[in-house]
């Protein structure tokens, strides 16, 4: 598929704050990408006509009862068929930050035997109990499951900011090592965050934002097409959004981010 | 008061009429007093008037209006009025002193300034940049999570009301130290860290769910706090400026938008008084209003898409006042009247009353003009958006204000009445506070006075909060509030607010409470050089500047006359900057039993910078090069944070000599312009040493500095050269290269150079003698800095 | 039949509750001697349902499919028949 014929949809709903520059981003690497309210997408039946689907960050619905949580009962209610033949097809969907709360809610991610019909993960309130924006080190952990990450070598450490308040990944505490062992054995383990000196942060903070079991911080399905991630790759798009570029002198043409969102681009121009 | 003066009329809903026919003093005070309305006796001679002349009664729906429209909230009145001083009249504060500025400066790049509900300047000839600050001290004193959310909200709103898409907010709080005791609070008075933790959340739980960034801001700790907390909100918008629609017609339909209406924000005494209601009501209605984030984002789509498609012909936000001074003030500004049936205005709470329903001040409403042709269209993007909106009615070539109820007329005014309130007219004193210089030995160990003075509560990193607003939303941030690895204190944030251009805007701001014990004046003055300097240091130029008073009861001689003083110091400090200001706001009456606020002047600094990869950043970047100091160091101290650490409040407050500032300003943009500039801060609280601090544990290097190689005006003590708060001086790191260069620019600047860049991790000043008096680990040094606000 | 449910939704035992505990530590700031603070979310579910029987287990699904994320949350509910 060429990539200029590639369409992504970027879904929104109220509450829906970086549809925009996730937008932008996608649309600098040549791609095609549209912002529609989800409510449009399920009364036009317009998600088949797409590539690629992303939940963006943002706080739908007020973020009320959990993060994430109304919209994703929003989805299963009227678009799952639509959504689940999507992913069936091997298409990419992007949860990052709210996007990613929302596929974890909706069963998903990680997904063990296909979507499970209640969440087997969470994404509970930071061990810090406060919402924080910051920059964070991400190890890619991936053999090669996860088809966006691919051209990020494997252990290399990539940078982009994180800014919520619910994002520390847990498992039930009773499964906490089967499942683990599961995301091993599947390769769904996408990006863990890591110390300045490269090594796992082993919960430290503020390495390790949020708390998150085994410093999780994006997984992906056992297919490797669904992907979600706390951290925003559209943030980190370009250099001058780099938290020290003017150490460089000049900042760099682009940042880490736009290695992942190449990578889902990539992916379908192979692929389709 | 005979009962009789206020009557129910026999319509088949709540509403009174009030007969003001030959009352007396005494009973339109009581009247007054029934209706809670916090008009002026004077105001209320001048309502009898009018109604006698009419001979008819009036309605409570009315008086309220009129008592909305003419606050000072609303109308300004004491910035607006006569006032009195030693000096002779000054007719006019904001006019004689504030707009002045850009009158006579008359830039062409001020595209709106004083006129809508937020200020716009040009940004690339085809775009504006809008901006607006406000203040919501009373209702985050009394609900401090509500009362920021719903400040930030406000504002956001105001930049929607000049059809700009928001991309920043800003915040600066101003709170009692955090140790204060409890049993220093009188009875009911709230603890400063409770009110602290409760503004700090709801400020950031506006910001980020509405998804625009938090990039800007101060808190500011002080004595003065303990009574009167102070929460300035900022926010800056684009808008392409042919889409600045301002043109309503009669005929235009009114549209209210947004949520829904209720009994939020309606002043306290109400008709809850026995004798006039037959049902015992309830007595208290809340003042303060609840904060809905998710449906102003909504709101906001639909605006902008509104805006794109060139729908609407005007537009303004509910803020004060609700409906009456939204209608009222739209209707004045395009010379037309209203006609408005308030039976449609969807409601929380269906018992309101008429006159309840026109001064809510329910949040998240937008009032729109739509010609009847773009109705439908319009409304159709409301729905899309999930937000209710309803046509309330419409403006017509008639200049009243007719209002109506389930199609009775409830109110029916004069428009010219509105907006003619009685000028009111103050007297003004201003007396210098009594006060001397202290004399006291110099500290031995300077090295701890300046580990105390970066752990001081207004030093301090406010790390701890600025992360918990999401400064990155929108991926526009080009500086962030915290610079790198070490989350260094940069002057003022970048944001590129286009995706195909470099151009920036640049946001700082200046505020120096301390000083204005001492004298306003110069407060004011040291405000505006440090706002402008801020935004000087990371590579902005073509400042416009806000003013934000926080002032005690205006009605009080010396609390006016301070602010007679400050606002002079604007005109003639911001004439001689070049600066311009574009909008502004006060808040006065700022009272409580502990006595009146510590007068508080906020300045905004908003420029641009022609290409945002030469902005400048804080830290340090590489060993061997070296350090400049610019401007002149005077033994000024008085308010300064080494003083409060010592105990002491002096006379010697920081001047500014305005043009060598604005010289030194000039050449320092030719500087970053030629890349000669690798990291730049400047000098505030805490003066060189800390300033130098911060740069050096921002970078991870070290550096030396010698204070023998200061500018001064006169010999100094080594104590007093390193935190002397002298205004308009930067530290400017330049690699040995383009020393020769830089030094070329800097000619006929008052500078020189003070010291360079180490690898190793410490910060070494040299007295005087050659003696070594400040020797500190950046570990320790940041460790100082960080731990206080954790 | 109407039906109000009270349901109380909180962390499970043995998860850290960072809200709790902030709690817990500004309770002791002020000079407390508290050993430990849950925070518990509660909903006011009004409903109608055939029975009671048939209330609690509509209840219990909404529990399960919206108002609760099982890997971390416990539940229970009051049900009261209303007028």
């Amino acid at each position: 598929m060429r990539r200029s014929e590639i369409r992504v949809l970027i879904l929104r709903v109220g509450g829906t704050n970086c549809d925009r520059e996730t937008a932008l981003a996608f649309r600098d690497l040549g791609v095609e990408a549209e912002v529609v309210h989800t409510h449009r997408v399920i009364r036009e039946g317009s998600l088949p006509d797409y590539d690629v689907l992303v939940f963006p960050g943002g706080f739908s619905y007020g973020d009320y009862v959990r993060s994430g949580v109304i919209w994703a009962k929003l989805v299963e209610a009227y678009l799952l068929e639509d959504l689940m033949r999507f992913v069936e097809e091997g298409h990419p969907v992007i949860g990052i930050c709210n996007g990613f709360q929302l596929l974890v809610e909706l069963g998903l991610l990680p997904g063990f035997e296909g979507r499970s019909p209640y969440p087997e993960a969470a994404l509970a309130t930071n061990a810090s109990n406060v919402y924080e924006c910051r920059w964070v080190r991400l190890k890619n952990v991936n053999r090669g499951n996860c088809p966006f990450t691919r051209s990020i070598p494997r252990e290399a450490i990539i940078r982009m900011p994180v800014a919520h308040g619910e994002g520390r990944f847990l498992f039930p505490r009773e499964w906490e090592e089967e499942y683990l062992e599961r995301l091993y054995e599947k390769d769904q383990l996408v990006l863990r965050y890591v110390k300045p000196d490269g090594s796992f942060a082993e919960g430290e903070y503020p390495h390790n934002p949020n708390g998150s079991f085994h410093d999780i911080a994006g997984i992906c399905s056992p297919e490797g097409n669904v992907f979600g991630l706390m951290p925003h790759p559209e943030r980190a798009y370009y250099g001058w959004q780099l938290p020290d570029w003017t150490r460089m002198g000049r900042p760099p043409e682009y940042g880490d981010g736009r290695l992942i969102l190449e990578g889902i681009v990539e992916y379908v121009e192979r692929r389709f | 008061m005979k009962r009789e003066r206020i009557t129910r009329r026999e319509v088949p809903f709540p509403l009174y009429e009030v007969d003001l026919a030959g009352a007396g003093d005494e009973e339109l005070l009581e009247i007054k007093e029934a209706l809670g309305l916090g008009l002026s006796l004077e105001e209320m001679r001048a309502l009898r008037d009018h109604f006698e002349g009419l001979g008819r009664r009036a309605t409570d729906v009315e008086l309220q209006t009129v008592d909305q429209t003419w606050s000072e909230h609303c109308f300004h009145k004491t910035f607006k009025g006569l006032i009195e001083t030693p000096e002779g009249v000054v007719d006019g504060l904001l006019k004689t002193y504030i707009r002045r500025v850009a009158e006579e400066l008359r830039p062409d790049w001020c595209f709106s300034i004083f006129e809508d509900n937020a200020g716009i300047v040009d940004f690339d000839g085809v775009h504006g940049i809008a901006i607006k600050v406000e203040t919501h001290n009373h209702p985050s004193a009394i609900d401090p999570f509500g009362g920021a959310a719903t400040g930030t909200g406000g504002v956001i709103r105001d930049i929607l009301g000049v059809w700009a898409d928001p991309i920043a907010c800003t915040d600066v709080l101003c709170f009692g130290p955090l140790d204060t005791r409890f049993e220093d609070l009188p009875p009911g008075m709230k603890h400063p860290r409770f009110l602290y933790s409760g503004v700090v959340a709801g400020i950031g739980s506006y910001g980020n769910n509405m998804g625009i960034p938090t990039v800007n801001g101060a808190i500011y700790f002080d004595e003065g706090y303990i009574g009167n907390i102070v929460v300035y909100c900022g926010c800056i918008g684009i808008l392409p400026k042919d889409r600045y629609f301002r043109d309503v017609k009669a005929g235009d339909a009114i549209v209210l938008a947004g949520g829904r209406t209720g009994r939020d924000g309606i002043h306290g005494v109400t008709f809850a008084s026995a004798e006039l209601t037959e049902e015992s009501e309830e007595v208290s209605r809340p003042a303060v209003q609840i904060p809905n984030p998710i449906e102003e984002e909504k709101l906001k789509r639909a605006i902008i898409q509104i805006r794109d498609e060139g729908l609407g012909s005007g537009i303004t936000d509910l803020g004060g006042g609700g409906l009456s001074s939204a209608v009222g003030e739209t209707a004045h500004r395009y010379g037309l009247g209203a006609e408005v049936e308030l039976g449609v205005v969807p409601l929380k709470d269906p018992t309101l009353a008429p006159w309840e329903i026109w001064i809510s001040e329910s949040q998240e409403r937008m009032l729109l003009a739509i010609p009847p042709k773009n109705l439908d269209r319009a409304m159709e993007v409301f729905e899309e958006e999930d937000v209710e909106a309803t046509v309330i009615g419409q403006y017509t070539k008639r200049r009243r204000l007719r209002i109506f109820y389930a199609a009775h007329i409830v109110a029916d005014l004069d428009l010219g009445l509105l907006f003619t309130p009685p000028r009111v007219r103050r007297r003004a004193e201003w007396r210098p506070p009594r006060l001397q210089e202290p004399r006291f030995e110099m500290p031995p160990d300077l090295t701890e006075t300046l580990l105390s003075l970066l752990s001081s509560p207004n030093i301090a990193s406010k790390e701890s909060v600025v992360r918990t607003y999401d400064h990155e939303v929108q991926g526009r941030t080009v500086i962030k509030p915290l610079q790198g690895e070490y989350s260094g204190p940069n002057d003022a944030a970048v944001l590129k607010p286009l995706p195909d251009s470099w151009r920036g805007i640049v946001v700082s701001c200046g505020m120096n409470p301390r000083y204005g014990k001492i004298d306003p004046y110069w407060m004011a003055a040291s405000a505006i050089d440090e706002a402008v300097r801020n935004n000087v240091a990371v590579g902005g130029r073509r400042v416009a500047l806000l003013d934000n008073f926080t002032w005690g009861n205006p009605e009080r001689p010396d609390r006016l006359g301070g602010l007679v003083r400050a606002a002079r110091a604007c005109y003639e400090i911001a004439s001689a900057l070049g600066t311009p200001f574009v909008s502004g706001k006060d808040s006065l009456y700022n009272e409580s039993p502990l006595g009146p606020v510590t007068p508080t002047l906020l300045i905004t600094a908003l420029g641009i910078i022609p290409d945002i990869r030469r902005a400048v950043t804080v830290d340090l970047k590489r060993p061997g090069d070296l350090l400049y100091l610019l401007g002149e160091t005077h033994p000024e101290l008085g308010g300064s944070e080494y003083y409060r650490l010592m105990g002491f409040l002096g006379l010697s407050v920081p001047k500014v000599d305005a043009v060598k500032a604005r010289e030194t300003f000039t050449r320092l943009t030719e500087a970053i312009d030629r890349d000669l500039v690798e990291a730049c801060h400047d000098l505030s609280e805490g003066g060189l040493a800390v300033a130098a601090s911060e740069m050096a544990f921002s970078g991870g290097l070290g550096l030396e500095v010698d204070l023998g190689a200061v500018r001064v005006s006169s010999p100094m003590r080594d104590d007093l050269l390193l935190f002397s708060e002298s205004n308009s001086r930067f530290l400017v790191e330049v690699s040995p290269d383009n020393a020769s260069e830089f030094e070329r620019v800097m000619e006929g600047v008052i500078f020189s150079r003070v010291g360079r860049v180490l690898e190793e991790r410490r910060v070494r000043f040299y007295g005087s003698a050659g003696r070594l008096v400040v020797d500190a680990s950046l570990s320790d040094l940041l460790e100082a800095w960080r731990s206080t606000l954790r | 039949m109407r039906f109000k449910a009270t349901v109380y939704v909180s962390l499970k035992r043995g998860y850290s509750d960072p809200e709790g505990e902030t709690t817990a530590r500004a309770l002791r700031g002020l000079g407390y001697s508290v050993s430990g603070v849950r925070v518990s979310k509660v909903y006011e579910v009004e409903l109608e349902a055939e029975s009671r029987e048939e209330a609690e287990r509509l209840v219990d699904e909404m529990c399960r499919r919206l108002l609760t994320n099982p890997t971390k949350d416990d539940y229970r509910f009051e049900i009261r028949e209303r007028g």
